[in-house]
């Protein structure tokens, strides 16, 4: 499979953020068919934790069982589907329906309904398990699931984006993220898909709306961000097939930060150098790690796991999931956190000015006129790369221009 | 002024600093290395992400970018709050400090959907001659743990 534009994919009609009736469309096209992802394995470390998500509206649970088996079940009772879990996560021996008292080992099995001498014919216990996803996969602790029961296997469906994905998680010196700091959760007045948007164009929106913050950040880690993009660089700029995209920093090397390494920095460096390598590691250490989203909603950018989780066609919830590095020097990890309580959040210096020009973007769109957006930007000098998907320079759009073939090939193909 | 009323009046005044956008004057409120938090849920366990984890100089940074006039939800939001704090209660008192207890109600009408929050804050204030100086001020807001809307402005 490969990605190639066709002359009207620098085209988007504002009608896509805009329409109810595309978001239902998305819903049974995108959301209820591709593997979406659902949670880290981290998140629930011990057999019974469990943690609520969601599939596009769909409640599910991401549970550990006594086997140490990670599985996803819908979240609804067998019985007369009310909400099995309504804690946000928890640990739980059994999964108790609080209507009825139904209860669910945490590996599914129904235990026992109650008052069960009342049912009139022999109550298949087997056949009233709480249902798994038809699908379920993981990569290197990521879980994924689907909605459908056939398609894509999640290798199939994660392609090169794996490449990667092994980037930041290889920023662990133990090669293992930890998704166990918490989260912060917001929500905006605007459409899912301005999240990974505008996510993964910070090189082109950056200077417009986060001045301030990069300039902040700069004065207080001694790394200044904005030297990414001063001169724009070949490859920056990712398009993978499956709808993914990548903002890949390794051509692009940083000014090392003015002042000394502290001693927790340099134990880190030695150990990173001890698991990849002198040369990968300095190659890690050199430049950002790439941001990345995942089709159609999670993303890892610069300390977080981001989720974008739709709610309507105008109103989107997100989540940032900080990522921790196993086998990192504490002072790393803390350094880590504060840096996304810096940047994200609902309170935070850099993603705020992002959700608020996503809420005006959604305004912006009711006007009509011409309804059309441009997303154009070095069309003419993309170039296609071997995982079969497009590149472009540090500003460039060929990344949405992929985003938007994959979604349109999903809106459009089966009818 | 009995020190229930002098401590109403600080954080009365405190409340109108931030009702009015009026970033100087917060900021002069504080000690120099005080810290302000907006934890999620109850806060306090370590390595667990924050709404708002500012240690002195990141509340500096707060202050200077809300003032610098380029943050795009500060645009449009002057004369847009108004907070009511009340229940307001000495929790405990040693030497020159005390912890202070109280409730607000904050409405925020920015944008077209006008916002409630509403939450409590705990302050440690330390006695500067006849007035306060914020040593910490933790708020806990009612929705922490769920979906919020922007906060970029003073709570």
């Amino acid at each position: 499979m490969t990605d190639a534009p066709l002359a009207q994919d620098a085209v988007v009609r504002g009608s896509v953020y805009r329409d109810p009736g595309l978001f239902q469309r998305e819903l049974e096209r995108i959301w209820y068919r591709v593997w979406v992802y659902v949670g880290h394995e981290s998140e629930v470390p011990k057999p019974g934790d469990f943690v609520r998500r969601q599939i596009g509206l769909q409640p599910v649970i991401m549970v550990r069982g006594n086997d140490d088996k990670v599985r996803v079940f819908y979240n609804r009772c067998r019985h007369r589907a009310n909400l099995v879990c309504f804690a946000e996560r928890g640990v739980a021996k059994s999964i108790v329906c609080p209507y009825h008292g139904w209860t669910y080992a945490n590996t599914g099995e129904l235990v026992a309904p109650t008052f069960d001498d009342g049912y009139d014919y022999d109550l298949e216990k087997e056949r009233f398990g709480l249902t798994p996803l038809p699908r379920q996969d993981s990569y290197r602790g990521l879980v994924f699931a689907s909605v459908a029961a056939e398609g894509q296997s999640l290798a199939e469906h994660l392609g090169g984006v794996t490449e990667f994905l092994d980037l930041f998680m290889d920023l662990s010196p133990e090669g293992e993220i930890a998704v166990d700091a918490g989260e912060q959760k917001v929500v905006y007045r605007g459409n899912w898909k301005y999240m990974p948007e505008n996510s993964m164009e910070g090189d082109y929106h950056g200077p417009f709306i986060h001045g301030v913050a990069f300039d902040l950040y700069a004065k207080r880690t001694g790394f200044d961000v904005t030297a990414l993009a001063t001169d724009e660089v070949p490859d920056v700029i990712r398009s993978l097939p499956g709808g993914h995209m990548v903002e890949d920093y390794r051509g692009a090397p940083m000014d090392p930060p003015k002042r000394q390494p502290s001693a927790a920095r340099l134990e880190y460096i030695a150990k990173l150098k001890a698991r990849h390598g002198e040369a990968k590691a300095a190659a890690m250490l050199s430049t950002m790690a790439p941001l990345l989203y995942v089709f159609p909603n999670l993303m890892y950018v610069i300390t977080h796991l981001r989720v974008v989780q739709p709610v309507s066609v105008d109103r989107t919830h997100s989540y940032y999931f900080p990522v921790m590095l196993k086998g990192a020097p504490a002072e790393i990890n803390e350094a880590r956190l504060s840096d996304h309580e810096f940047m994200f959040g609902s309170a935070g210096f850099v993603s705020p000015d992002d959700v608020e020009i996503m809420e005006r973007n959604q305004v912006g769109m009711q006007a009509r006129g011409d309804d059309r957006l441009y997303i154009g930007r070095g069309m003419h000098r993309e170039r296609s790369m071997p995982d079969g998907g497009r590149s472009g320079m540090t500003r460039d759009e060929t990344h949405l221009r992929g985003f938007w073939r994959h979604y349109v090939s999903l809106m459009e193909d089966g009818e | 002024m009995s020190e229930q009323a002098a401590v109403e009046a600080f954080l009365f005044r405190e409340a109108r600093l931030m009702d009015e956008m009026d970033y100087s004057g917060w900021l002069a409120l504080w000690d120099k290395d005080g810290v302000y938090q907006v934890p999620i849920g109850a806060g306090g366990e370590p390595g667990k992400v924050s709404i708002v984890n500012d240690d002195y100089p990141r509340i500096e940074q707060r202050v200077a970018r809300l003032k610098s006039g380029s943050v795009l939800a500060v645009e449009g939001a002057r004369g847009a709050m108004r907070r009511v704090v009340s229940n307001i209660e000495i929790l405990s008192h040693r030497e020159d400090k005390c912890e202070v207890g109280s409730n607000f109600i904050l409405g925020v009408a920015r944008t077209a959907e006008q916002q409630l929050w509403i939450g409590r804050s705990v302050h440690a204030l330390r006695r500067a001659g006849e007035d306060f100086r914020i040593a910490r001020k933790t708020v806990f807001l009612i929705n922490s743990e769920r979906e919020l809307p922007l906060l970029q402005f003073i709570i």
